[in-house]
């Protein structure tokens, strides 16, 4: 029987057999996608195993460092499951888009990415703080290298914010968690069962921070742009689909749940941010000059709500950002993979030389659209249903709130329909002519098409995925929703 | 008549068997000058291991104090041990082939096991009279090491500068321990805890001895602002020497300066406690700091090796089981760490035949890639990245520090290992440079198996300690028990 572990170790174990064999590009291109395949079975495997309530399935609780109260206790509940399977699928998707890209790349580069798909598996199925947080900073290295060794040409300056950010975030966060695992009643304990409700105040915020870094979460976003700017489009896809994820995830599933208490105190600081972060980072998306700009800033607002969600502390707020994370998850993936087959096949991203697409590409004016609409949350995709959720969560908490969050939602809409006419209709751009890019062909569709079709599967049928995850979400939050009660 | 102090040989014999071995290989030396072929070194890592074999053989057997209670034999000492003969049997590996060795293998052996020796006893010391005699006998024998490329400029001015600032910090030490002789009327440490706790801390005396006896141990360690020597002598050393003096010395100038401190000075906390705070947060910010400009790789790991200094400092200062362990630990976690990247320096030197710079590792990972590789990895570990043996160092020390109310120390700390991150990064770039690939020089060397060798041997220990650490937790629990229980 697959265990949750598996799914840690195979992608783990690949990518060093990966990593050590020098295979030809090629070889290893299959190899890593076959794994990745691999994993998403093991997965599907799972959502089928899956039953929905509240509690963790699927545990594997064995010592690991026993000197230091460590054990290696990976499980999943529904928001760790639903995280991940999109995990899997996009990983899997990234893979064959960078196959199909094919750049002058060693098999180095696709060891790299299933060791990330290792690594964001493990955050999102821990249940220790010692492996979440090897997970958490571990997850960085093998980005960090993709992002030095094969990013653009502002590659060195991205790399250094992206490390300045994200490393004194999770450096601070291990001072919390030292400080909850040291202080564990008998003796040194680092299973997060324990450490519920003992944190104090600035534990509390050396977690929150490192999760407002990864997120991200106004006003702690400067390394997002650069990172997002400077890295091959299938690492910013990764990067923007699922490791801005295990931000989100661990708000919701790591530190309401262990800081009820300060969760509820202190719930409006986020609620602010995330809405200042919304708003902002949508208004800016709207005056980008280039695909990447839009889809990056695109990405921090959609995240800032979904933290916004997370702490309205309700069933709706937090069942729309499980949701919604979900959502922005495959949109933004997709969003960035097609941006990616812009650069390669027409140049540039540059609105200026990109239009009229849509001629004679009807594939890839289809798939743009459809994505283009999920993005902007049109009435009957299913990110129309986790912003609806969350925007229902907001009135409840404060109307005003729902105002903005109404605004933002707006604002959305703008810049996404600027970004689909920008790029398939107005005049044929310059660099259109020059380069007459042909319609999205099998290699780049076959990795762009999952993501769209499990988009449209969740729009057919939400209540399916809501349905399964309300008692997980339910059960993390529950705690923090009495405190804010009292 | 004086009456001779019993020996117990069995307890020595680990210390013993470097120094035999050391004066076997000198007089062999006489014999097959220049036609060493490695035998040299054969005999100096099978001295090593033995030594290692004796003082694990030895490892239950209860604490002792032998040479008139001049040298206690306790866990810490065999653990010591161990750590420092792995040092040397990695160090010689760096070292084969390299060209002095093929003409004066057997001279450089044996200074290496000479040096081992003096640093096992240092360790195992447990008077003022024997940290002197341990901390010259490997001193003396590093700065002939130093100064051991004859034909290098660099190597002579490091050999030398080391003998005059080293000499230095020695003087500091005698002088710091004379007055506490004079205030206690003792160089025995347990002797000097009874006077001290009986006769309270106050005296003028004391507290001089205390701060020159922490400062000429400082000097030792390498701690700001007593580190001038470390950079100029890491850069001009033989390579696989500058490897082994930041990992054993750190060792042996640690355990000494924790020996010191916490079995002999405990009542004088309030004096030697404040500065060693003032002393790590310098050396911490400093030393990585300094390590972001530099341009000379080995230089660039001499000042993160300062850095690492500062940061082993923080467990002697919150003191208690928890800090002592963190302490060994940390010491056996950054040994293999620092090995492995001087003899990935070590190999780049042998590459491109000159001294390794950011420049001329430009693309150098290309063309080895699994050192390149390793490089990253024994950097990552610096920096204390997860899955590398020193994020587990890293984890007990800030552990220890968050336990007993620390947390801005390890505030710090995490502050330096960010800014530590820097020159991790530059050097990554480099290596992996695209734009360099082709520049990258390849010259066929002689003995590259044996650095490829120390390279991945490093590379496993810091890869399996940093998955499963269980073991050397455990040990260094122990050892440290023996460092709180020795009064």
């Amino acid at each position: 029987m697959i265990t949750t572990s598996t799914l840690i170790a195979v992608p783990a174990v690949a990518s060093i057999i990966i990593l050590l064999v020098p295979f030809a590009r090629r070889a290893a291109g299959y190899l890593a996608l076959l794994v990745s395949l691999a994993v998403l079975g093991g997965v599907i495997g799972f959502i089928y195993r899956f039953e929905p309530i509240a509690g963790y399935q699927f545990a594997d609780n064995v010592a690991w460092i026993t000197p230091l109260g460590i054990r290696w206790h990976v499980a999943m509940n529904g928001v760790s499951l639903a995280m991940v399977a999109i995990t899997a699928l996009i990983i899997a998707c990234v893979i064959g888009f960078a196959m199909w890209a094919g750049r002058d790349r060693s098999h180095v580069s696709f060891a790299l990415i299933l060791m990330t798909e290792a690594f964001l598996i493990l955050v999102f199925t821990a249940r220790d703080l010692f492996a979440f947080y090897v997970g958490f900073e571990g997850m960085l290295i093998p980005l960090l290298v993709l992002l030095a060794i094969w990013g653009g040409a502002g590659r060195r300056f991205a790399t250094l914010q992206v490390i300045a950010y994200t490393a004194l975030g999770t450096l601070l966060m291990l001072l919390g968690i030292l400080y909850l695992g040291l202080t564990a009643p008998g003796g040194p304990n680092f299973d997060m069962a324990l450490a519920i409700g003992r944190g104090n105040d600035w534990v509390f915020f050396a977690f929150a921070i490192a999760m407002a870094i990864k997120s991200p979460l106004f006003p702690l976003h400067g390394w997002v742009m650069p990172a997002y700017r400077e890295s091959s489009p299938e690492i910013a896809a990764v990067l923007s689909g699922v490791a801005s994820k295990a931000g989100g995830f661990a708000f919701l599933a790591i530190l309401v749940p262990l800081f009820p208490a300060q969760a509820a105190h202190y719930a409006w600081i986020f609620i602010t941010l995330g809405a200042i972060g919304f708003l902002w980072a949508s208004f800016i998306a709207f005056r980008q000059p280039d695909s990447r700009g839009v889809v990056a800033y695109s990405s921090i607002a959609q995240m800032s709500l979904v933290v916004l969600g997370i702490f309205l502390l309700s069933d709706r707020g937090a069942t729309g950002a499980t949701f919604q994370m979900v959502n922005h998850a495959l949109v933004s993936a997709a969003l960035f993979l097609i941006a990616g087959w812009l650069e390669t096949q027409a140049g540039s991203g540059s609105f200026k030389s990109l239009g009229g697409l849509a001629r004679s590409r009807p594939v890839l004016a289809t798939v743009t659209m459809i994505v283009g609409m999920a993005a902007l949350a049109v009435p009957g995709s299913s990110v129309f249903a986790s912003e609806f959720l969350i925007l229902l969560g907001a009135f409840e908490h404060q109307w005003w709130l729902g105002v903005i969050v109404s605004i933002g939602i707006v604002l959305a809409a703008m810049y996404m329909l600027r970004w689909v006419s920008a790029i398939l209709h107005e005049r044929e751009g310059a660099l259109v002519g020059t380069f007459n890019p042909p319609d999205l062909r099998k290699g780049a569709l076959l990795a762009i098409l999952p993501l769209v079709l499990v988009l449209i599967g969740l729009s057919i049928a939400p209540a399916q995925f809501t349905d399964r995850i309300n008692d997980s979400t339910r059960s993390l939050i529950v705690a923090a929703t009495q405190e804010s009660g009292k | 008549m004086i009456k001779a102090p019993s020996v117990d040989w069995l307890a020595l014999a680990p210390i013993m068997t470097l120094i035999i071995g050391s004066f076997v290989l000198l007089l062999l030396a006489a014999f097959i000058r220049g036609r060493d072929r490695g035998l040299g070194m054969l005999i100096g890592m099978l001295t090593f291991a033995v030594s290692a074999g004796f003082a694990i053989s030895a490892w239950n057997t209860p604490a002792l104090t032998t040479l008139a209670d001049a040298v206690q034999i306790d866990q810490l000492t065999q653990g010591v041990t161990v750590l420092i003969a792995g040092c040397g049997i990695l160090t010689l590996l760096v070292g084969f082939g390299w060209n002095r060795m093929r003409e004066q293998g057997a001279e450089f052996v044996a200074l290496l096991l000479l040096a081992g020796a003096g640093m096992d006893l240092i360790a195992a010391s447990n008077s003022f009279v024997t940290v002197f005699v341990g901390l010259e006998l490997f001193s003396i024998s590093l700065y002939v090491l130093c100064a051991f490329d004859v034909k290098s400029k660099a190597s002579l001015e490091s050999g030398f500068k080391y003998l005059v600032l080293g000499t230095v910090g020695s003087i500091v030490l005698v002088y710091g321990s004379a007055f506490l002789y004079g205030a206690t009327g003792s160089f025995d440490f347990e002797a000097i805890n009874t006077a001290l706790t009986k006769a309270g801390s106050g005296d003028a005396l004391v507290i001089l001895g205390t701060v020159l006896v922490l400062v000429g141990l400082s000097f030792k360690v390498g701690v700001m602002p007593f580190h001038m020597w470390v950079p100029d002598v890491y850069e001009g050393a033989p390579t696989n020497v500058t490897g082994f003096m930041s990992a054993a010395t750190k060792i042996a100038a640690f355990v000494a300066l924790a020996r010191v401190l916490l079995d002999a000075l405990p009542a004088m906390r309030d004096t030697w406690a404040p500065a060693l705070i003032v002393l790590a947060v310098i050396t911490m910010l400093g030393g990585t700091i300094a390590a972001l400009v530099q341009t000379n790789i080995k230089r660039m790991l001499a000042y993160a090796s300062i850095g690492a200094a500062g940061f082993g400092l923080i467990p002697i200062i919150v003191g208690g089981d928890s800090g002592t362990r963190a302490l060994l630990f940390y010491l056996a976690a950054y040994a293999p760490m620092a090995i492995g990247a001087f003899a990935v320096v070590a190999l780049h030197e042998r590459d491109c035949k000159g001294v390794a710079t950011l420049e001329s590792i430009r693309g150098w990972g290309f063309g080895r890639p699994v050192a390149a590789a390793s490089m990253i990895i024994f950097l990552l570990g610096f920096a204390g990245f997860p899955l590398t043996v020193g994020f587990i160092g890293k984890f007990v020390v800030l552990g220890s520090a968050v336990q007993h109310d620390y947390v801005w120390l390890a505030v710090v700390a995490v502050i330096s290992s960010v800014i530590s991150l820097g020159f991790l990064l530059r050097i990554i770039l480099a290596m992996f440079d695209r734009s360099a690939k082709s520049s990258a020089m390849m010259a066929g060397t002689q003995g590259v198996a044996s650095v490829n060798l120390a390279i991945v041997l490093c590379l496993l220990i810091v890869l399996i300690g940093g998955v499963l650490p269980g073991l050397g937790i455990d040990w260094a629990a122990d050892a440290a028990r023996s460092l709180a229980v020795g009064r």
